[in-house]
């Protein structure tokens, strides 16, 4: 089902995307709709609702390109965080969301991985190996803010945590990717 | 250096990349990046470790999304060509529509001189076959004619020999009886032919009725033989051939009845002559 994907170096691909070229919107998609979609369908966790927030997602991004400010981060970087703010607006519109049950929120994070989603993409690199790195800790909150669009202080609220103890376990989460894929 | 360093491990640089800062906590980021360049290296490679994460966690989209978003986007479409195009299309359309106009025109005309030919020549056509026919009559009136002028000149041609050749033909006239005192005709005889001939327009004799035919006789050493009937009509003419015989001491014609006789009926001798 992988198609070749099309590749290109960051700066090329925002150039294109400046010019509207049909080659630099294959090469968006190309790259990051799976890493978007994987972030969207597991704060959904729905494969149609997250299929029509991967459009919002793609055609947002192309056609307000211009609020893109490179100096201030990565492209990726910009359009998951327009990606997990879109789902979880969806969320909240439809009133989807339950913050009264923590083994519930905790199950929910992992139930689209548990469910038909298992297709890995990485370079070799298995999921197990790498959950195996990160502290179940670390990994928790990474995921309930990565995966789930919960922010610090949410996190810090239903896991009944300090605020500077989140933050420090977030960094910890971070720190073992970093030198994991380093 | 320590402050920087006590700011990274805080960990306010992973919550500016997840997007979890308010928006006055996220500007004192970007001023403290503009002031300390290491935090925008530290800041990438959060960011790239992120990406990496969600690589890992990546999920394959139907590829019916691709296309979907492809097919949602405005590119940049060059629309002048095609306006030229138009420009040179017009007048040429124009131009074949005022083509098939003449062309249509051209065909009625065409027509209508076809039909008035056509009607002309039928016309002509009936003319000369009536032309033909009438030729055809004529030519055969000609014909027959010819052939007609052709017989009598046969028999013009055989009066000159008949009449130019007396050594050949002996003429022999038969006059009256006293039953038909007026009465005359002329008969050739070749002897060595056998040929014995009635010049009918010579013949002066009573116009015999219905039921009655003359018959010529040869007298050879007394006795009278058969040479068969004539018709007899004033308008006639030419020669008329008898039956043959060779030798003949005189020629006599009775009125007999209609066929012959065998044997000549005496009282109705009505013209005699020697040979």
């Amino acid at each position: 089902m992988r198609r070749d994907h099309i590749k290109i170096a960051e700066h090329e691909l925002i150039e294109g995307i400046r010019r509207k070229d049909r080659m630099a919107a294959e090469a968006l998609y190309d790259m990051y709709s799976a890493a978007i979609f994987g972030v969207i369908i597991r704060v959904v966790q729905n494969q149609e609702l997250a299929e029509d927030l991967l459009q919002d997602t793609f055609v947002k991004a192309w056609n307000s390109f211009n609020s893109y400010d490179a100096s201030k981060g990565k492209l990726f970087t910009w359009i998951s965080n327009i990606a997990r703010n879109s789902a979880i607006d969806k969320l909240r519109s439809k009133d989807f969301r339950n913050h009264s049950n923590i083994d519930k929120i905790e199950n929910n994070v992992y139930a689209i991985d548990e469910q038909q989603y298992v297709e890995i993409n990485s370079d070799g690199m298995g999921v197990r190996e790498l959950v195996e790195k990160l502290k179940p800790q670390d990994k928790v909150i990474l995921d309930l803010i990565y995966f789930k669009g919960y922010t610090h202080v949410e996190v810090s609220d239903e896991l009944h945590l300090p605020l500077g103890t989140v933050k420090t376990r977030l960094r910890s989460a971070i720190n073992t990717l970093k030198s994991f894929f380093n | 250096m320590e402050d920087i360093k006590a700011y990274i491990e805080s960990g306010i640089l992973e919550l500016y990349v997840l997007g979890n800062l308010t928006d006055a906590e996220r500007h004192d980021v970007e001023d403290m990046c503009l002031k300390f360049p290491e935090l925008s290296t530290e800041i990438s490679q959060i960011e790239n470790s992120l990406l990496q994460y969600s690589n890992v966690y990546g999920i394959e989209p139907p590829t019916s999304s691709r296309d979907k978003f492809l097919s949602s986007l405005n590119f940049e479409i060059q629309a002048e060509p095609l306006l030229e195009a138009e420009v040179i299309n017009l007048p040429s359309r124009e131009k074949s529509i005022r083509f098939y106009k003449y062309a249509f025109a051209a065909s009625v005309a065409l027509l209508l001189v076809s039909l008035f030919t056509i009607i002309n020549l039928n016309k002509e056509l009936k003319e000369s076959k009536n032309e033909i026919i009438a030729l055809q009559s004529s030519n055969q009136k000609f014909a027959s004619q010819v052939n007609y002028i052709g017989k009598e000149l046969q028999v013009n041609k055989k009066f000159l020999q008949v009449y130019q050749n007396p050594e050949e033909y002996k003429l022999v006239t038969l006059n009256g009886t006293p039953k038909a005192p007026e009465a005359s005709m002329k008969v050739a005889f070749n002897k060595d032919k056998q040929e014995v001939l009635i010049d009918i327009s010579s013949l002066n004799l009573p116009a015999p009725d219905a039921n009655h035919q003359y018959q010529l006789w040869a007298l050879v050493d007394g006795k009278p033989i058969d040479l068969g009937v004539f018709d007899y009509t004033s308008a006639q003419s030419g020669l008329t051939q008898m039956k043959s015989i060779g030798k003949v001491d005189a020629f006599a014609v009775t009125l007999e009845k209609k066929g012959g006789s065998k044997t000549p009926t005496l009282t109705e001798l009505v013209v005699m002559g020697g040979a």
